[in-house]
């Protein structure tokens, strides 16, 4: 609980308007994009929204000596459960800190403030000639604060990596309210510990990441789309990896299995040919037409030699959108298929991806459940979708036992429990398993001595 | 209301909800949300909260009602929605079950209601208001509630002087069977606020046919957007019979046409009624669409651009982009605005109880408008008339506004 006084504090700070205390908005505040089942709500006791970096010093410094939880929040688009505030009381949103705040073009750098949207970075570095690759499924509603506490990556991560490829430095406002910067425009800086690393993909639990300081690099001049059909999964990832290991890097190379494509030509009212046992998007991008006819000639040299059934080049803007949509749309369609879809986000080496897809399948069979599956072909990361409905008797406990095995098989080929969607709540009771004791213990010695006091988003990684 | 329909809003409101996951894609598209950030505006917050109070999480109360009061009705989140949830009738839904529930039935929406329901008041409202406008006090009422109207006799005299008369477009060569019973129906919007206009449509209609003028009564959307279901249902009634000789109905208001074209799922579980419903439904058209069919011309060309701005009834609720544009073209330089399809913050009756909000997604509206540099922002309803009159105001007189009829 939050008293009077200490909400009268907050208002002072931020402005009454600003300081939301009602039933609704504060259930407004209570859930995020994951399957946490929204009830019972976990409602926070104030919603706090402030807009400057000053303002959230002084709101953490409230926290501090008053011990109060404040679990930061950007858009609420994450997947795992990372911004509900589980203890209540103060969810910080930081979708007003919106400003661009400097774009040196000379440094290809970028900063900018948390609550600013990634596709606002993209637009407004693309407008001078320059690319922020990070491109998670969310890209267009989702807030780079978050992008960065998660560690988001998306579908250029096999040629362009991910969020924390990016971050060059951060301010952070500490437990107590302290500000803290890390990192600069410095390319080569091994001053200290890299701090900047510490506090990307640290989920809220480490400090407030207020800006962040990107790097950015030339946008690539053209673009191109290409479609790979196999008859079997496993042609499919041997055709990637050969392309990856002869130096042709796509920009993204996407997956789906055939109960994907099924899904999507029942969602699109077209017909599926059965022959098609997966499907490869692949993004290309380089200089000119010529350097995209060149890699395209030796990608489907690759295809074929790995028995490509049909090889397809997007002839205009219009088909290559089109194919992209049908990648998009993936999680809508299968979705319709039964009331409730647990979407997984293992990441395994990129070589074990058709034994994890393989195993993933005996997996289905042992617990009566449907499991689609599409992912990061190019970079190992897979997400398994559960297809269930929660509300049968039994299906929930079958489908807790799948991810556990899930999870098992992802740790014995040297996976992780987490690609790109973070750990939050929902992956939280097998992190032990992932890091071992020592892991956690270390984890543990960090957040003692950032946040003492244990109010940064408690109950969530480990 | 029985339990058993409150039961029923409540499953046909799940139906929608429930296939939410919460991603947030509609987030940036809201209107409301980008005029004011918190989730409780947003599409997903306000399905959320639909979705707990079905499932017992939350309690039925009069700020539940001022929550999902708070929605445009513009359909923009059901269009980016991957799973076009409609996030509207949801709210319809909800808001009809609220009221109800708690009987805070919103004394404003339930008089304006009555007004709405009967005729004679509509009838009544619409001189008064053309009485206020002679005398030039329609300034002294708040919120445009009484728009200045830019009449075609102005528009001509300003954009169609000596420079446009060589230009007048060739008359329509449209053969016009009499046998088609083509009627009109009179919005109350157009009635009481834009009558002039109510009577281009009137002149247009009938360049092709001899259009049949009822005495029809209200849509019923303001009803069944506040909760007055039972109102709305026996305005349609209403229409339904008033209708049933006529082929065609034409609507010049995008949102009557939009909630017209509606009726036939509003009765889908009441024999008596279902078929007629549907038989009417599918005789109704914008104005737009029927000239489309008719291949009306308008009857000049000037020497003006032209900017459009989509109702959300229309463009979103009726897939009508292509006609009122096509007609624009016709009619002078057209030339196509930023946005053109986000709401202007009207939506009925919304822009008088939120008049803030509605103002700063105005003002955007009227930033693009201003950017294209047209002389004439033209649309297809009267609500959006309302708000982009008092945009026309605010820019200075760098442009004005008015409805499809006047200028084509």
């Amino acid at each position: 609980m939050i008293t009077e006084d200490i909400k009268k504090k907050i208002r002072n700070i931020v402005g009454a308007e600003n300081a939301l205390d009602s039933d609704l908005d504060r259930f407004g505040y209570s859930y995020d994009a994951s399957f946490v089942p929204l009830l019972p709500a976990k409602k926070p006791d104030l919603v706090v929204r402030p807009a400057t970096t000053e303002e959230v010093s002084k709101i953490m410094a409230v926290a501090y000596e008053h011990a109060i939880p404040v679990t930061p929040r950007g858009a609420a688009t994450g997947r795992t459960g990372g911004s509900i505030p589980v203890q209540g009381g103060i969810s910080l949103s930081l979708e007003r800190m919106m400003k661009i705040i400097e774009l040196d073009v000379n440094n290809m750098m970028v900063w900018a403030e948390a609550g600013v949207r990634t596709i606002d970075l993209y637009n407004a570095c693309a407008a001078k000639g320059l690319f922020y690759p990070p491109d998670p499924a969310s890209w267009k509603f989702s807030t780079i604060g978050g992008n960065v506490a998660e560690n988001a990556g998306g579908m250029r991560a096999v040629k362009y990596g991910v969020t924390s490829n990016y971050v060059m430095g951060l301010e952070v406002v500490l437990s107590d309210g302290t500000v803290l910067q890390t990192g600069g425009k410095a390319i080569k800086n091994v001053t200290g510990y890299n701090l900047t690393s510490l506090f990307t993909g640290s989920e809220g639990t480490l400090g407030i990441i207020t800006k962040v300081l990107f790097r950015v690099i030339p946008m690539p001049k053209k673009r191109g789309t290409l479609q790979l059909m196999f008859r079997t999964l496993d042609d499919g990832c041997t055709a990637v990896h050969r392309m990856l290991q002869s130096g042709l890097v796509p920009a993204a190379a996407e997956v789906m299995d055939r109960f994907c494509l099924e899904a999507v030509a029942k969602h699109r009212k077209t017909q599926h040919d059965p022959a098609i046992g997966a499907c490869i998007v692949i993004e290309i991008d380089g200089d000119d037409d010529e350097a995209l006819a060149l890699q395209t000639k030796r990608m489907e040299a690759v295809a074929k030699e790995c028995g490509v059934y049909q090889f397809r080049i997007a002839q205009s803007q219009q088909e290559s959108d089109e194919l992209w949509a049908i990648r998009r749309g993936i999680s809508s369609a299968i979705a319709s298929i039964l009331p409730n879809r647990l979407g997984e986000d293992i990441s395994v080496p990129r070589d074990a991806f058709p034994e994890v897809v393989r195993r993933i399948a005996a997996i289905a069979e042992k617990h009566k459940l449907t499991i689609a599956v599409y992912g990061h072909a190019g970079d190992g990361n897979i997400h398994p979708s559960i297809l269930c409905d929660l509300s049968k008797p039994g299906e929930e406990e079958r489908v807790h036992r799948a991810v556990e095995d899930l999870f098992d098989v992802t740790l014995s080929v040297g996976g992780t429990l987490s690609g790109e969607h973070g750990i939050g709540i929902t992956k939280r009771p097998y992190i032990a398993k992932a890091l071992g004791e020592s892991g956690v213990k270390t984890l543990n010695a960090i957040k003692m001595a950032l946040d003492p006091k244990g109010i940064l988003n408690p109950g969530k990684i480990w | 209301m029985s339990n058993r329909s409150d039961d029923k809003l409540l499953q046909e409101a799940k139906k929608i909800v429930s296939q939410c996951d919460r991603c947030g894609t509609c987030l940036p598209a809201c209107p409301l949300f980008e005029a004011k950030n918190v989730e409780a505006s947003s599409a997903r917050g306000k399905n959320v909260i639909a979705r707990a109070l079905i499932e017992g999480g939350l309690e039925p109360t009069p700020e539940m009602l001022a929550k999902v009061n708070f929605c445009l009705l513009c359909r923009a989140c059901v269009d980016t929605c991957p799973s076009k949830i409609a996030t509207d009738e949801a709210m319809i839904n909800i808001r009809q079950y609220l009221v109800n529930k708690t009987g805070a039935a919103n004394t404003k929406y339930k008089a304006m209601g009555s007004i709405l329901k009967s005729r004679g008041m509509v009838k009544l409202t619409a001189k008064t208001l053309a009485l206020l406008r002679t005398l030039g006090l329609n300034s002294v009422f708040p919120h445009g509630m009484v728009p200045e109207e830019y009449t075609r006799a102005h528009f001509l005299a300003a954009f169609s002087g000596p420079a446009a008369l060589g230009q007048k477009a060739p008359p329509s060569d449209v053969a016009v069977t009499a046998a088609s019973k083509v009627a009109y129906f009179e919005g109350c919007g157009m009635r009481m606020m834009f009558p002039e206009a109510a009577a281009e449509t009137l002149e247009i209609l009938k360049t092709s046919t001899k259009p049949q003028v009822k005495d029809n009564v209200c849509c019923g959307l303001p009803h069944l957007a506040h909760g007055l279901r039972g109102e709305f249902l026996e305005l349609a009634r209403k229409n339904i019979q008033i209708y049933e000789d006529a082929d065609a109905v034409v609507c010049d208001c995008a949102s009557c046409g939009g909630t017209l074209k509606h009726l036939a799922s509003y009765f889908a579980d009441d024999p008596l009624w279902q078929d007629r419903a549907a038989a009417f439904s599918r005789k109704v058209m914008d104005l737009t669409e029927y000239l489309a069919k008719v291949g009306y011309t308008p009857r000049q060309k000037v020497e003006t651009t032209f900017t459009y701005h989509d109702p959300c009834h229309l463009g979103r609720g009726q897939g009508i982009k292509k006609q009122p544009r096509d007609l624009l073209r016709a009619a002078g330089r057209f030339v196509e605005m930023k946005e053109a399809d986000v709401c202007c913050g009207g939506a009925g009756s919304f822009h008088l109880d939120y008049p803030d909000i509605a103002s700063t997604i105005l003002d955007r509206k009227r930033a693009n408008i201003e950017k294209t540099g047209a002389a004439i922002v033209v649309t297809g309803c009267p609500g959006c008339l309302i708000q982009l009159a008092k945009a026309a105001k605010a820019s200075g007189g760098k442009f004005k506004a008015m409805h499809i009829s006047q200028v084509i």
